[in-house]
C-alpha cells in the first residue's frame, strides 16, 4: 500500500513527463491496433476478392486437372458428388462448371481464353459474377447467351447483342468445335486474368459444344456455411470427397501465393509491431531514468533510513506497472474509438493491386476483442521489461554517492 | 527498538577509509580513527572542510563500508553485514538527519515520520501513535499533513528529527543538520534535539562546524586529516 501510494505520487509530480510517456505508450498501443485491424481488413479484401471473384472458398477437381486444365480430365457422375454436397451441412452451395480454352473469334478481333460453362442460379450463389456486370445482361439460360469480360470485350472490339464465335477442342475426340454466342452482358471483376481471359456461358450449351454428358463437367466450386472452413478444412469434402478420382482443395491451397501474402502479413505485423515495442520500451526506460537520475538524492536518503533494495525495484516496477496500465488504458480507448469509425466507415487508402488483385480503395478495417487483451498485456510487460534496468540501477545507488549528489 | 545496551553504543577499531582518486593518488578520508561514543552522549564530531567529519559518519551508519577496520554498534560489527542486512540495520537502529532536502517529498510530514515504522512493520496504531508523540516532540502537531514543500528549511529538519527519533533507534546521527538554516532556526532545531537527548536519553552524534553546536555538546571529536586530533569531553 506504501508503495502502491509512493509510486501514484511520485508520478503525479511531474505530470508532463508522466503524460507524455503516456501518450507515447498508448499511441504506440493504438497504432498497434490499428495497424492490425488494417492488415486483417485488407486480408479480408484480399480473401473475399479470391473467393467471391471465380475460385469459390473450395474447389473439386479430377487430380491432375488443374496442372493444365485437361479437358479430358472431367468429373463423371457429378450427380453423386451433389448428393454428398447436398447432405453436407457445411457447404452453403456449390456450383458445376465445365471449362476449355479457345479461341474467340469476332468481326473485327481475334482472341485467346477460357469458356466456363456454368449453372447461371448456382453461379450467383457461389461468386460474384452477377453483380460484376457492367452492362447488358446476366445469362438466362437461353442458348447462345455469353457475357465476356470488359477487357476481352475492348479486345474484340465488340459490345452488346455482338456475335462472338468460340473454337475449341472437343472432350475425349480432341475434334475442333465450335459455337456461335451473342454477347449478353459485359463484366468487369477488376481482375485482368479474369477480365482478359474468361467468358461465362450456360453449361448445358458448354457441355453440348465439348460433348460431355449431363453429369460431367470440370470443376465444383464450393461456399461454405462458415469461411473458416477453408482454412481449417474441417468437412467432409475435404476427406471423403478428396480422395480417388476426386481431389477437393481449399482457395488458399489454390492460390498460394495469397496464402503466402496471408502469412507474410502475419510477419509484418510483428515487424511493425516489434519497432512500436522497441520504441515505447526505449521511451519508458528513456522516461524511468530521467526520473530516477532526478531522485537520486531522495533514493539516497530513501536508502539510508532502511529502504531496502527490494523495495525501491518494486516502487520503479510499481510505478512503471502504472504507466502501462494507464497508457493501455488511453491508448485502447483510442484504438476503439478509431478502429469503431474506421470498421464502420472504413479508410481511404486509394486503389491498388496485390498479388493481380485489385483491392477497393476503401477498406474496412476489423477489430478484434484478442486485440485488445493481448496486445495491452504485451505493452504492459514490455513497460515492465524496460524498467527492469533502470530498476536495478536505482537499486545500486550507494547511499552515500546518491547524498553527495547535488540538487 | 534499541538493542541489548552494551557500553559502549559505538566503537570504532583502526577505522580506514581510502579513496582511489586516480592511479597514483589515494585519498585518505579516515585513517585509523579508534573511538568510542557512550549511549546518552551528544558528540559534535567537528573539523575544517574535507577533513572526513561526513565520511566518518556515513562508516559509523553503516552507510559506507571501510577499507579497514571495524565500527561495533551496540557490540555488533556493522562492517561485516551484507548490503541488505545493513538496510535493516539502518532502519531497526539507527536514525539518520540529514543537511538538507532529507523528506520524501511525495509525502507529507506524518507520512515521512511514519515510513520508516512500515518499513519496520509496526502496526497502524503504534505508528500513528509514535507519529504524534514525535510531531508534539519537535513542536509541528499544526504541519502534520503539509508536504516538505509547504514547510520551512527549519520546519523540514524537525520533521527529519520526528523521522529519525521515531522508529527508536540507539543513535541519531546527524550530517550537519544547521547547515543550510539561518542561525535563529538552527538553535531552535537544536533546542529541540538538546531538549530529546536530556529528556529521553537519546544519544546524537553530529558533523559540524557549527559553533552553535559546539556549545551544546558533551563532547568534541576534533578530525583532522582524516585522524582524530583531539577528543575533549565538555559540560555545556
Amino acid at each position: 500500500m506504501l508503495t502502491l501510494k509512493l509510486a501514484i505520487r511520485n508520478l503525479l509530480r511531474n505530470t508532463r513527463r508522466t503524460l507524455l510517456t503516456v501518450m507515447l505508450i498508448g499511441f504506440s498501443l493504438t497504432s498497434l491496433i490499428l495497424t492490425d485491424a488494417l492488415s486483417l481488413g485488407m486480408l479480408d479484401i484480399l480473401i473475399h476478392s479470391v473467393t467471391k471473384n471465380l475460385v469459390g472458398e473450395a474447389q473439386i477437381h479430377k487430380p491432375g486437372y488443374r496442372e493444365n486444365l485437361d479437358v479430358d480430365l472431367y468429373l463423371s457422375d457429378t450427380n453423386t458428388i451433389q448428393t454428398s454436397l447436398d447432405e453436407d451441412s457445411s457447404i452453403a452451395a456449390y456450383s458445376e462448371r465445365v471449362i476449355a480454352g479457345g479461341m474467340l473469334s469476332s468481326s473485327y478481333n481475334v482472341g485467346t481464353g477460357l469458356m466456363y460453362g456454368i449453372d447461371a442460379t448456382s453461379e450467383s450463389n457461389v461468386t460474384q459474377l452477377k453483380d460484376a456486370l457492367v452492362d447488358g445482361e446476366y445469362l438466362t439460360g437461353k442458348s447462345g447467351e455469353i457475357i465476356i469480360g470488359n477487357e476481352l470485350a475492348d479486345l474484340l472490339e465488340i459490345s452488346i447483342g455482338d456475335r462472338i464465335v468460340m473454337t475449341l477442342s472437343e472432350a475425349n475426340t480432341g475434334e475442333l468445335a465450335q459455337a456461335l454466342f451473342r454477347v449478353s452482358g459485359v463484366f468487369h471483376f477488376g481482375i485482368a486474368g479474369i477480365d482478359k481471359g474468361i467468358v461465362f456461358t450456360n453449361i448445358g450449351q458448354a457441355r453440348q459444344t465439348l460433348g460431355l454428358a449431363d453429369d460431367q463437367s470440370h470443376e465444383i466450386a464450393l461456399r461454405f456455411n462458415d469461411a473458416n472452413v477453408a482454412v481449417t478444412e474441417q468437412s467432409a469434402v475435404f476427406t471423403e470427397l478428396n480422395q480417388g478420382e476426386l481431389e477437393t482443395l481449399s482457395w488458399m491451397k489454390l492460390n498460394p501465393s495469397i496464402a503466402s501474402i496471408i502469412e507474410l502479413s502475419g510477419l509484418s505485423s510483428l515487424i511493425i509491431g516489434s519497432i512500436l515495442f522497441v520504441l515505447a520500451g526505449l521511451g519508458v526506460i528513456n522516461s524511468m531514468f530521467m526520473s530516477i537520475y532526478e531522485r537520486i538524492y531522495e533514493f539516497g536518503v530513501a536508502k539510508a533510513i532502511g529502504t531496502t533494495p527490494r523495495r525501491l525495484v518494486t516502487l520503479i516496477m510499481t510505478e512503471a506497472f502504472l504507466i502501462g496500465l494507464v497508457s493501455c488504458i488511453a491508448g485502447g480507448v483510442l484504438a476503439f474509438v478509431l478502429g469503431s469509425y474506421a470498421q464502420e466507415h472504413g479508410v481511404m487508402l486509394g486503389e491498388f493491386e496485390v498479388s493481380g488483385i485489385a483491392i477497393d480503395n476503401r477498406i474496412l478495417l476489423r477489430i478484434e476483442t484478442y486485440q485488445f487483451v493481448q496486445y495491452p498485456i504485451y505493452v504492459i510487460c514490455l513497460t515492465l521489461l524496460a524498467a527492469i534496468y533502470p530498476a536495478r540501477f536505482a537499486a545500486k545507488i550507494e547511499p552515500t554517492e546518491a547524498l553527495q549528489r547535488s540538487l | 527498538m534499541p538493542l541489548e545496551n552494551e557500553t559502549p553504543l559505538i566503537q570504532t577499531n583502526e577505522l580506514c577509509r581510502y579513496f582511489q582518486q586516480s592511479a597514483d593518488i589515494q585519498v585518505k578520508a579516515v585513517d585509523g580513527v579508534s573511538i568510542d561514543i557512550q549511549p546518552g552522549e551528544f558528540t559534535a564530531i567537528i573539523g575544517p572542510s574535507g577533513s572526513g567529519k561526513t565520511t566518518l559518519l556515513h562508516l559509523i551508519g553503516g552507510l559506507d563500508k571501510p577499507t579497514s577496520g571495524d565500527v561495533f554498534l551496540s557490540g555488533k560489527n556493522i562492517a561485516s553485514l551484507s548490503p541488505g542486512e545493513l538496510s535493516d540495520f539502518r532502519r531497526d537502529h539507527i536514525g539518520f538527519v540529514f543537511q538538507a532536502y532529507n523528506l520524501i517529498p511525495v509525502l507529507s510530514a506524518e507520512e515521512n515520520i511514519e515510513y520508516v515504522m512500515l518499513l519496520q512493520g509496526l502496526d497502524e496504531k503504534n505508528r500513528k501513535q509514535r507519529v504524534q508523540e514525535t510531531l508534539k516532540q519537535v513542536g509541528l502537531e499544526d504541519y502534520a499533513n503539509r508536504r516538505p514543500n509547504k514547510l520551512s528549511g527549519g520546519q523540514q529538519q524537525r520533521v527529519a528529527v520526528a523521522r529519525a527519533m521515531a522508529s527508536h533507534p540507539d543513535i541519531i546521527l546527524a550530517d550537519e543538520p544547521t547547515a543550510n538554516l539561518d542561525s535563529k532556526t538552527g538553535v531552535a532545531l537544536l533546542d529541540v534535539m538538546k531538549e530529546l537527548n536530556e529528556t529521553l536519553g537519546m544519544t546524537f552524534v553530529f558533523s559540524t562546524h557549527d559553533e552553535k553546536i559546539m556549545k551544546r555538546a558533551s563532547r568534541l571529536i576534533h578530525v583532522v586529516d582524516g585522524k582524530i586530533d583531539r577528543d575533549e569531553k565538555r559540560t555545556p
